[in-house]
């Protein structure tokens, strides 16, 4: 800060030199107009009309009681909170633990951030085709390795009750790589300094890791924490691959995203997909914002 | 303590460390085996192979001939590779070249322009759906790829991420060239952009994932066949058989995921350092 305050100073004589830094930004805020402020205050407009993109009245509020007031709506609001709270919960937790067996590994660190970090390089849509012929419930892979281990199969992905379940294990199996080289790139940023003195007070492997890998840590829990939740309030791809726009068996998959998707372009019903939209866009913020208080986390 | 033992003692962690990893590695791959191995299977389509095996009881290409009989996954290839290079290109440069201006630049509005480009992370795409459709619509350029290139126009984080690396260079560089007499045009393109190498590949790497895996929005924009890219081709595929042809599902998906797999294992290196700059705290 204090470097480009002194440059400020420094550039203050030259104040015809300014126009060409716009010119720099020209692409960006191009982007930013055309893509982000126009759609952004576009949509909030539609949100206000009965449209089918061409026949457009004016209906005040009536889209966002609708979409208030739908029990489809809501059951997509359930399915997103849902898949995405145990995403997480699953997989910050058992990526942090495999993260510290790699980092403490003497050989084979580069084997292994390779190998966890696979499926996270396969399209999310490619990986989606793969499981849902994994979860297949009499010849998938994984009712089979679950059976020959005596463990209780299920349905997955064919069954309302369980479908959920088979997203979630898709999607932690896809995020899992990408938690894993985070907590590791972080891992390697400890200085080793705290562990040489621990290690002189005579703490154990484990007591290094309870006192200062975890606290030291806090900071990318919070960062993981906060992605994906972005990343799982914005779910589309792996769940429209499975069960299509609505999200069959039975709406068990239907998310957020799915709900707008379907309402906006399989029934044409811009208004009220647009006031669907802002009410997602008004829940990730406010998600967004609890979160980074919980997390204490500064951007 | 006994410092042979005290190495031993190490060395049988690594050990159990090492073939705990092992294992559940292998079953984070398993997908990826069994995909192949049902890609081969000759009677996959008409019953899927059960027990899974390694190696099928048929191996045969049949699968793969029919993928590529009609050349649909080809032209996805062309259509993705298309989409996603230029959207590359005119992501990276843009956002190198917002990052050095709020980096090195001096301008009115610096700050509140700054911090108006990464507000706009918070917007998701799902968020402008709909007048974005309308948008290109209006100029009649649904079905071509002009909805799925210019927005990325708009990098956000990659303005954020090539800022952080140019406020790292020095001032005294550009001093130096101003003393020559170079314009700020010159300076960037003759200094700056030459340092911002290892910037450079991060931001392609990062951007070339993102838009190469996208699918809401070509889902949207493309309705013609001929223009699907690979994860529509696949999606739509998917959609329309479910899980009916196991073999050719697979075909497909192998072959949609083993170039990107292979293109990884000879970047690894700087795609995971990408991965973790993009998560690394700032300083």
């Amino acid at each position: 800060m204090a470097i480009s305050e002194k440059v400020l100073k420094k550039r203050g004589r030259k104040r015809e030199s300014q126009a060409i830094w716009y010119l720099f930004l020209l692409p960006t805020l191009l982007g930013v107009v055309c893509f982000m402020l126009y759609p952004i205050i576009e949509s909030l407009r539609l949100s206000f009309f009965q449209s089918n993109g061409t026949i457009e009245n004016w209906v005040g509020l009536r889209n966002y009681e609708r979409v208030l007031s739908s029990a489809t709506f809501w059951n997509a609001v359930y399915n997103t909170f849902y898949i995405g709270f145990f995403q997480i919960l699953i997989a910050i937790p058992l990526g942090f633990v495999v993260a510290s067996l790699i980092n403490t590994l003497k050989w084979g660190q580069n084997l292994f951030k390779v190998l966890y970090f696979l499926p996270n390089v396969t399209s999310i849509v490619a990986a989606a085709m793969i499981f849902s012929f994994v979860l297949h419930p009499e010849m998938g892979l994984l009712n089979y390795l679950l059976s020959s281990l005596g463990l209780p199969t299920t349905a997955w992905l064919t069954d309302p009750a369980t479908a959920k379940w088979g997203v979630i294990l898709l999607a932690v199996w896809h995020w899992l790589g990408f938690v894993i080289i985070i907590f590791l790139a972080n891992l390697q940023a400890i200085s080793p300094d705290q562990y040489e003195a621990a290690e002189i007070d005579g703490a154990s492997g484990f007591q290094k890791w309870l006192y200062i890998t975890i606290p030291n840590m806090t900071g990318t829990f919070a960062f993981l924490f906060i992605t994906g939740w972005i990343g799982a309030l914005q779910r589309f791809s792996d769940v429209f691959v499975i069960g299509g726009a609505g999200g069959s068996p039975a709406r068990s998959l239907q998310t957020m995203v799915a709900f707008i998707y379907e309402r906006g372009f399989g029934g044409f019903e811009f208004g009220i997909a647009s006031a669907a939209t802002y009410v997602l866009f008004v829940i990730i913020l406010a998600f967004t914002f609890l979160n980074l208080k919980a997390t204490k986390l500064k951007i | 303590m006994n410092t042979a033992t005290y190495k031993q003692r190490i060395l049988v962690a690594n050990i159990i460390k090492f073939v705990v990893l092992l294992l559940f590695g292998i079953l984070m791959i398993a997908p990826f085996i069994w995909m192949v191995s049902v890609s081969f299977d000759r009677m996959a389509n008409v019953q899927m192979p059960f027990p899974p095996k390694l190696i099928p009881e048929n191996v045969s290409l049949f699968n793969y001939h029919i993928v590529f009989e009609n050349g649909q996954i080809l032209r996805a290839y062309l259509n993705s590779t298309i989409v996603t290079v230029s959207s590359v290109v005119i992501s990276v440069s843009a956002a190198l070249m917002g990052g050095y201006a709020f980096s090195k630049g001096t301008f009115a509005g610096k700050k509140i322009l700054f911090v108006a480009v990464l507000a706009t992370m918070m917007i998701p795409m799902e968020a402008r759906l709909i007048p974005m459709y309308q948008m290109f619509n209006k100029v009649g350029l649904l079905n071509s790829f002009w909805p799925l290139i210019l927005p990325s126009l708009l990098y956000a984080f990659g303005v954020f991420l090539s800022k952080q690396f140019f406020d790292q260079l020095p001032d005294s560089l550009r001093e130096a060239a101003q003393i020559d007499g170079a314009g700020e045009f010159k300076i960037f393109f003759q200094i700056f952009f030459f340092l911002a190498g290892p910037i450079t590949a991060t931001l392609i790497i990062l951007s070339f994932m993102s838009h190469w895996n996208e699918l809401i929005w070509p889902l949207v924009v493309l309705t013609r066949d001929t223009l699907q890219t690979i994860p529509l081709f696949l999606a739509s595929f998917s959609l329309e058989n479910g899980t009916r042809l196991a073999g050719m599902t697979m075909a497909l998906a192998a072959m949609s995921v083993l170039p990107i797999i292979i293109a990884f294992l000879f970047l690894q290196r700087y795609i995971i350092q990408s991965i973790a700059l993009s998560g690394l705290k700032g300083e």
